[in-house]
């Protein structure tokens, strides 16, 4: 099998161990996303990755190539992978064509081969116009595209991404997701992106794997994710979600203080297991106390009162209290409104609730 | 088959598994190897050397405790060790008394001519202290001095001395005034880095002027003025050109002198010698302890905020007399010395006195090219200064790096080993390298690489010191971007992190320079005729009684100074300043984005 391939990788630091044992294939041609919270092993595994890290265990190959084992690693300048810095790493005293130029000075290519892959590489990120400035002169934006021009040029077999966009403001953020997509998709380069940010994820990789605590949650394409999440963790992190803890009643029931809710049951907990029921907010619906609560199929149905509500425009939502300590979040149309401290019904259709079990 | 393998080919192929370049590189070990080496030559070595002549007779060459006991039952012995203690004490005390003051009028206050009297307070510290000294002994000497020849003209004939340089008291004075821009410059740069807004922050809630410098500004810079005390202290201590100059004639010893004493004996004691160092260097080591606990806890002195803005306390009526009570230290530490040095060696004859036919640059032609024993010390002094502090800045960053960095296993082992020498007095590196190389193996007595070695070693702490601080300022991905293109670890140390250091460099290498080339007493025990320096020079010709040419070198070795600290400045910006293309259009910054 060809592209990269991670065996077992576990990473400890003195005590603390940042990598759990991590199995990940990234075939090649494909763009994977490593999403998860701070302090969750993504960026140690990239790391790892470029080689700047030695393995505590496990191996890390790229098509039948060994990388890195506990027992060695191929340096860096060896390993014909390209990295993009969370903070661009832009030499500031090369202009923008020597920083771009300087991985294929190291390759002694011929001069007119550097020259041509030079403007190639600049005309690929737009940046010809600015070839002899120095960084200090650029902004944010022009320098990201700097370091993936210069991380690019080189025509790399692996190119890793360290949270590229996140230093850069929210609006450019959104255009530069799409460019780097794009860019994906004209060279086919086996890319993995780190990133705390699901929609960046969502928008750019053709799969994402989910980290927490240094253990991978899931691994899967985008749908995936969202739709099918392994672990309350993964449906909490990606994208706004209900989270009602309970205990597993089996046969695809949930206990919820005094209720028990049904719903398809993808958590494997035996009876009695800590389980949560998983609902989007956006799948909630919710009937005042005037209104006769109408459901066209199977549906949970909680009672609560409203604690606060935010018009969003778009839509509202509103937070519920469920008793018990527990909270519903829903959003509904705009035209419903609801006053604080007013009783309502809330439905969560079946269909659209999961049990799932916590986190790896 | 029956039997049953605990092993799967798998984990089997995985066990042999192994990435094809995982050896460590051969240059990579040469790099370590020699760095390794050279600060085990340069400070293991010497320091070791000391450590085991101190546990040796002098005549017998057997083991002994000897050499400790006698220290402490001879009243000798103990006696400069009390004298040096009194020196270093009241050095502080002036030290700080006098510069502390100064450093709050000058960055605190609209005290006229400001920017001039922090010019001249640095001309008094890049000014060798011995050489103030040679200026106070034309002015102060109690029967030929200047100014007592001034106060018997006043007073009368039959009137004594107004002043005697060779005393106790003179030796104070002068270790005091010379020591003072210590005090000044670390008081100073804490007034000056402290964000304005912690102060604006008191008078918000209602805090008048007075009560913010009680509560707040005095309060944050208290670890500077402490830990200036303590690095005025150790100057007092181990200074060895001015007790020489001052003391040894009247017979004061103290710890230094007594040092060189050791030296001149027939036979010399030199592992007696040995074993005098080490309370000195016991003192020392204690008080850079404390200074790197003070220093260490109170971090928040350096927390730095904006550049002052043109907001100061106005002194009003008190504004000139205070300006000339701050002129009062450049006036006595640089004017008058200074002058009485220039005017001497611009006399052909200074026992002739002044007037038009006496005066002559005799003597400055007669140093720089009648003279060879002068001409080759001035040769020595900017070849050897040139090298010394070449090798220092290159081994110091080097070490820095690899400490910055962690490349090694025990990197941090070598950075402790390059800081080592900062408590070690100049006069004990001159005991050292003298004990470790005037011997076989490595005899390098008489050459020019022990003096070059000695003088890197010294102030090696300085070049890693500062070097760290510029690598701490480059965040190591700019070396990782390098890397992952395909630069290896020395391709990326040229090409990306020297560039990067740039003007740091350049300012390290003037850091080191300036006080290696008036460095006196590390080269007292090294030099010989052809490998004497200008300072050693100064220091064995001022016996001979021959003022007019001790002068002309004195005058000679501060030009040579202060045109290179008038230097430093403009060329480290010029080398680090921030690069922008030449056709910089701000309107075409929006491009595409």
């Amino acid at each position: 099998m060809s592209g990269i391939r991670i065996k077992n990788l576990r990473k400890s630091f003195g005590t603390y161990t940042a990598l759990h044992g991590i199995d990940l294939q990234v075939p090649n041609g494909t763009l994977l996303a490593l999403l998860g919270p701070s302090g969750c092993g993504k960026s140690t595994t990239l790391q790892l990755l470029a080689g700047f890290e030695a393995p505590t265990e496990g191996e890390i190959w790229a098509d039948d190539v060994l990388l890195s084992s506990a027992r060695g690693v191929l340096p860096p300048e060896k390993r014909g992978i390209s990295l993009v810095f969370q903070n661009y790493a832009v030499w500031p005293h090369k202009t923008v064509a020597e920083n771009v130029a300087f991985g294929l000075s190291i390759r002694r290519l011929p001069k007119a081969e550097i020259a041509e892959r030079l403007d190639r590489t600049l005309r690929t990120v737009r940046l010809e116009a600015l070839r002899d400035r120095y960084p200090s002169e650029l902004s944010g934006g022009q320098q990201q595209r700097v370091a993936l021009a210069r991380a690019l040029a080189v025509e790399p077999r692996i190119l890793l991404l360290d949270e590229p966009l996140s230093n850069l403001d929210a609006h450019l953020r959104e255009e530069m997701r799409y460019e780097i997509r794009q860019v994906h998709d004209l060279l086919g380069l086996t890319t993995v992106y780190v990133t705390h940010d699901q929609s960046e994820a969502l928008v750019t990789a053709d799969r994402i794997a989910v980290m927490k605590s240094g253990h991978l949650q899931q691994l899967g394409s985008p749908e995936d994710i969202f739709e099918r999440p392994s672990n309350a963790f993964v449906a909490t992190f990606i994208g706004a979600n209900n989270e009602l803890a309970g205990t597993s009643e089996g046969n695809g029931a949930i206990r919820v203080g005094n209720h028990v809710l049904t719903a398809p049951d993808r958590s494997g907990a035996a009876h009695g297991a800590r389980v949560s029921l998983c609902v989007r907010p956006s799948q909630v619906r919710l009937f005042g106390a005037e209104q006769s609560a109408v459901a066209d199929e199977g549906c949970n149905v909680l009672s609560g009162t409203v604690l606060r509500s935010a018009y969003l425009g778009e839509y509202r939502d509103v937070l519920v209290d469920l008793g018990g300590g527990r909270t519903l979040r829903a959003f509904v149309p705009p035209a419903q409104s609801f006053a604080p401290g007013s009783v309502v019904t809330a439905l969560l259709p079946i269909g659209s609730c999961q049990i799932l079990g916590p986190a790896a | 088959m029956g039997v049953i393998s605990t092993d799967s080919p798998d984990s089997a192929a995985a066990a042999i598994a192994r990435p094809a370049m995982a050896r460590v590189p051969l240059a990579r070990t040469a790099v370590f190897g020699a760095v390794a080496l050279l600060l085990f030559l340069l400070v293991v070595l010497p320091f070791g050397w000391v450590l085991n002549n101190s546990f040796h007779d002098d005549l017998t060459g057997a083991w002994t405790l000897g050499n400790y006991a006698r220290i402490f039952q001879s009243a000798d012995l103990l006696e400069p060790l009390f004298n040096s203690l009194v020196l270093a004490v009241a050095t502080a005390v002036i030290a700080v008394g006098i510069g502390v003051p100064l450093a709050w009028l000058v960055s605190r206050t609209d005290l006229p001519f400001r920017r001039t009297i922090r010019v001249l307070t640095l001309t008094a510290f890049v000014t060798p202290s011995f050489i103030g000294a040679t200026g106070w002994i034309l002015l102060a000497a109690p029967n030929s001095g200047w100014l007592n020849a001034l106060w018997r003209t006043l007073a009368g004939a039959e009137a004594g001395p107004l002043l005697n340089i060779y005393s106790m008291t003179g030796a104070i004075f002068i270790c005091g005034i010379y020591t003072v821009p210590y005090s000044f410059t670390m008081v100073s740069s804490a007034l000056d880095e402290m964000a304005v807004e912690l102060e604006d922050a008191a008078a918000t809630l209602g805090s008048g002027t007075l009560r913010t410098m009680l509560s707040i500004t005095i309060p944050l810079v208290t670890p500077a003025v402490i830990a200036s005390f303590i690095l005025s202290f150790i100057q007092g201590l181990t200074l060895f050109g001015v007790p020489a100059f001052l003391l040894t004639p009247t017979g004061i010893p103290v710890v230094t002198t007594k040092l060189a004493e050791f030296y001149q004996l027939f036979p010399p004691e030199i592992f007696m010698a040995a074993a005098y160092c080490m309370p000195l260097l016991l003192v020392t080591a204690m008080l850079f302890w404390m200074r790197r606990r003070i220093l260490g806890r109170k971090q928040f002195v350096t927390i730095s905020g904006k550049i002052r803005a043109g907001r100061r306390i106005a002194l009003g009526g008190a504004r000139w007399p205070a300006f000339f009570a701050a002129l009062l230290l450049p006036l006595v530490s640089v004017f008058l010395p200074y002058a009485a040095l220039l005017l001497v060696s611009l006399t052909r004859a200074w026992g002739q006195g002044l007037s038009w036919e006496n005066l002559s640059l005799h003597w400055y032609w007669w140093a720089l090219f009648g003279n060879s024993e002068t001409h080759t010390a001035i040769v020595n002094s900017l070849l050897f200064s040139t090298l010394a502090a070449t090798l220092c800045v290159m081994l110091g960053t080097v070490v820095a790096y690899i400490v910055e960095r962690k490349m090694v296993f025990g990197a941090s082992l070598f950075g402790a080993v390059a800081t080592v020498p900062i408590i070690i007095p100049g006069i004990v590196m001159s005991v050292g390298f003298f004990a470790a190389y005037t011997r076989a193996p490595l005899n390098l007595y008489g050459t020019p690489l022990l003096l070059v070695a000695a003088f890197a070693a010294t102030f090696l702490p300085i070049a890693y010191a500062h070097g760290g601080s510029i690598l701490k300022g480059i965040g190591p991905e700019l070396e990782r971007a390098a890397r992952s293109l395909g630069a290896g670890e020395g391709r990326t140390f040229l090409a990306i992190t020297i560039p990067l250091m740039g003007g740091g460099l350049l300012s390290g290498w003037f850091l080191v320079f300036i006080p290696i080339i008036r460095e006196l007493s590390v080269a007292v025990f090294l030099i010989t005729p052809k490998t004497n320096v200008m300072t050693t020079l100064i220091y064995n010709a001022k016996d001979g009684g021959n003022y007019e040419a001790v002068c002309a070198m004195s005058v000679l070795l501060l030009l040579i100074t202060l045109a290179l600290v008038a230097a430093a400045g403009p060329l480290t910006r010029l080398t680090s300043a921030r690069r922008t293309s030449r056709k910089t259009a701000p309107a075409e910054g929006a491009l595409p984005t």
